[in-house]
């Protein structure tokens, strides 16, 4: 399977993301969110849900997330930022504390918003060089804002 | 004026480096056309008509000499010497080539600018009243507001990639709405309530382009401390459920069209119980920080009208016209706004030449503190020069080209870059605001039309305003052909309206004709005093329809 970034490192890929509904589902599998809800009780053992874009995470909000090791949020194209919302939702609203998995068409030149509304790791498209994206990892050492890992705007820490 | 300190400075460092490895990556072909483009868009790098285009971000219009200066000088090294202010308080150079630009954007750093979300899908440039914090009925300075948002706005990680751009404009007077704020995606009006406090009306789903429309009142105050999280709480709303399918449909406008303010209302409640009083929450030390940035220039004791001001407003019918235009009451005793206009026939309003700019520079330097504004008018503003000093400003001003004196008027009208310059332009724009200066060069018959926006855009996208002009003029393509459509009664301030269409469209060589036949229904429709705006909105449109399609005979 092909490499990925996570928590600053490349790193060999442990889970399977299933793209497609009729794909096996075995205890490595980052099933269809919307799968996951209608098959719930008779799925078994899998290690997380991925987030459609459109998805919202309200459906969420009475589930335990902590059970999931891992959850994907797919970009449709890279354009396309509802996927930021979500993973900060994920973290900040749902308390989500596993690993945050962004997968699609996302570009290395987004690592430092991603990172900071709480990705941690990136499933990038097989041609981007992971090493070059290394190096964009953290673009900015300031910012204005509170995110993810320090809640507090700039005002708080000036 | 916001100075920065060494986080600010840092964090333009940091993108400008940023945005020269992109550059270099992209002209080494590791980053696709594709890839670059909504990164190049958010550093303000378009691709034109004829060359790329590189929008610079003056925040809520404020600019020292010294950033003035710099612009010129970058528009004699980088472009063709000359720059155009845009509505939107940015400046445009039409011709950088793209290599240059991350070098542009070092020296731009070195005085504290940049091109940061000038363009692209993200919260834009934020704007305001160009004569902030010098009128005597504002609430209060809306400029330590605009800061607070700029902030806040810059590299927000959730919200830079929205479903469209962002636009947030603020004013702070009862009397008049300088910034348009009821046509932006969110408008914001400073508001004191009863028990003295500050904070917002909240406007929201204003816009122009394809489906033009006027915003709504989505709360009529949020205290100040809750702004930010009362922005984060709208956009989060707007990020997730704005549509993505059609970018004419994916303005803030249409979610609220589509949801109704109630529900959309709901939704942003919801938003917010959750934002509301947690870190973003704006602290006292805070604004009080913001706002000692904007404190009083070094004001003189001085008394209204001083006599050399009253004998030459006598003397010279010239200057007591410029005067009664151009200028405007300051707070202060003995001091006046000035605005330099751009709109001297022959140039295409807006531009500025370097040499300009540089004058520019040098007046505000002599007369006002250093400091300029920039209009969305596409004018210049010196917010501070003593009454006794107008004179010699006057004669300065007419020789630079800054003193035609039309501020409000016909012939000081908003227009876009249009065919001349922009890849979406479906019809020329410049030629339409010379022929119109020509027709309409006699001063007194402009005076007695009086206070009159004529608004031009190039396409339907209405950089222009068109919609929001008392009289709009919009470029439309026929088979290839360039025709012009005429609207009426559009209004951007506190009385915001969006014009209506005349009828079928213009040939180019038609216009002025057809505005001199408006003109002359107005004239005969009027009662004493009212504006052009007033008299349109009293009888209608039939009467102008009808004069402006009448055969001749
Ligand atoms: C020359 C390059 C330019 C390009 C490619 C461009 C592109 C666009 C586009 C695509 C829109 C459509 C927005 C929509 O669909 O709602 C728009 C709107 C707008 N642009 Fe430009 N523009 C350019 C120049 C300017 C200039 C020179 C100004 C100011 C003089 C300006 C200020 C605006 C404003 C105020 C709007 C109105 C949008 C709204 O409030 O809804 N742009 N522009
Ligand atoms: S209104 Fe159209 S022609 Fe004019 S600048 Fe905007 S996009 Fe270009």
């Amino acid at each position: 399977m092909p490499k990925l970034i996570k928590n600053g490192e490349i790193i060999e890929n442990t889970y399977q993301w299933l793209q497609d509904a009729e794909q096996e589902v075995s205890p490595n599998s980052i099933v269809a969110a919307q799968k996951w809800l209608s098959e719930k009780d008779t799925i078994g053992n899998i290690a997380g849900i991925w987030l459609e874009a459109g998805d919202g995470i309200e459906f969420l909000e009475d589930i335990d997330v902590n059970q999931f090791d891992i959850i994907g949020v797919h970009f449709p194209a890279f354009t396309d930022g509802r996927g930021f919302s979500y993973a900060r939702l994920l973290r900040e609203r749902l308390g989500y504390k596993g690993e945050i998995r962004a997968l699609g068409h996302f570009i290395p030149d987004q690592l430092g918003y991603l990172l900071r509304v709480g990705f941690n790791s990136f499933q990038f498209s097989d041609t981007v060089d992971l090493e070059k994206a290394l190096l964009l990892h953290k673009p900015f050492s300031i910012t204005y804002q509170g995110d993810v890992a320090d809640p507090r705007p700039l005002f708080l820490r000036r | 004026m916001y100075q920065y300190d060494v986080i600010d400075q840092q964090l333009v460092e940091e993108r400008v480096a940023q945005f020269r490895d992109q550059t270099r990556r992209y002209l080494n072909q590791e980053l696709s056309e594709q890839e670059f483009l909504p990164l190049r868009l958010q550093n303000g790098l378009y691709v034109q008509r004829y060359a790329p285009m590189l929008r610079i971000a003056i925040p809520y219009g404020m600019l020292s000499s010294a950033q003035l200066r710099k612009l010129a000088d970058i528009s004699c090294r980088y472009d063709r010497s000359y720059g155009h202010f845009s509505t939107r308080q940015n400046l445009q150079l039409n011709w950088p080539k793209i290599e240059d630009v991350p070098d542009i954007l070092a020296e731009l750093a070195e005085v504290q600018m940049h091109a940061v979300q000038t363009s692209g899908n993200c919260i834009r440039n934020t704007t305001t009243d160009q004569y902030a914090g010098v009128i005597s009925d504002e609430i209060v300075d809306p400029r330590p507001y605009c800061e607070l948002i700029r902030q806040w706005s810059t590299f927000h990680p959730e919200f830079a990639f929205l479903p469209r751009k962002f636009k947030i404009a603020v004013n702070a007077t009862e009397s008049a709405d300088r910034a348009a704020t009821q046509v932006h995606d969110i408008g914001l009006h400073i508001k004191k309530n009863a028990a003295g406090e500050i904070g917002f009306k909240v406007i929201v789903g204003g816009g122009l382009g394809r489906t033009p429309m006027v915003g709504v009142t989505i709360s009529e105050f949020i205290p100040r401390a809750d702004l930010l999280t009362y922005l984060d709480a709208i956009i989060r709303v707007y990020n997730q459920q704005g549509r993505r399918d059609n970018k004419y449909k994916a303005r803030i406008k249409i979610l609220v069209k589509a949801l109704g303010i109630e529900e959309f209302r709901n939704r942003v409640e919801a938003e917010w119980t959750h934002l509301r009083g947690k870190e973003s929450t704006v602290p006292m030390s805070e604004f009080d920080r913001l706002a000692s940035f904007f404190s009083e220039p070094a004001y003189e004791t001085l008394t209204d009208q001083p006599s050399s001001l009253t004998s030459k407003l006598t003397d010279s019918a010239g200057f007591a016209r410029w005067y009664e235009r151009n200028t405007f009451t300051h707070k202060k005793a003995g001091y006046r706004i000035v605005t330099l206009t751009l709109k001297k026939a022959g140039q295409a309003p807006g531009d500025a030449t370097a040499e300009q700019m540089q004058k520019a520079a040098d007046l505000a330097d002599k007369f006002s503190f250093g400091e300029l504004r920039v209009s969305h008018e596409q004018n210049l503003v010196l917010a501070d020069v003593r009454q006794e000093q107008l004179v010699e400003l006057w004669d300065a001003a007419k020789e630079a080209g800054f003193a035609t004196p039309t501020l409000g008027l016909l012939t000081d009208m908003i227009c876009c870059p249009g065919g001349d310059f922009c890849a979406l332009a479906n019809a020329k724009s410049i030629p339409i605001a010379a022929q119109i200066q020509d027709t309409f060069s006699d001063l007194d018959y402009l005076y007695d039309l009086g206070n009159i926006d004529l608004n031009i855009s190039g396409c339907m996208n209405a950089c222009g305003h068109h919609h929001v002009g008392n009289i709009g003029i919009l470029g439309v393509d026929k088979k290839g052909e360039e025709f012009y459509q005429i609207s009426i009664g559009g209004a951007s301030g506190h009385d915001a309206s969006i014009g209506k269409i005349l009828g079928p469209s213009f040939a180019q060589e038609e216009i002025s004709n057809v505005i001199q036949k408006l003109m002359n229904v107005y004239v005969e429709k009027r009662s004493e005093e009212e504006r052009f705006i007033d008299t349109y909105r009293r009888v209608g449109i039939t009467p102008f329809k009808e004069a402006a399609y009448a055969k001749a005979n």
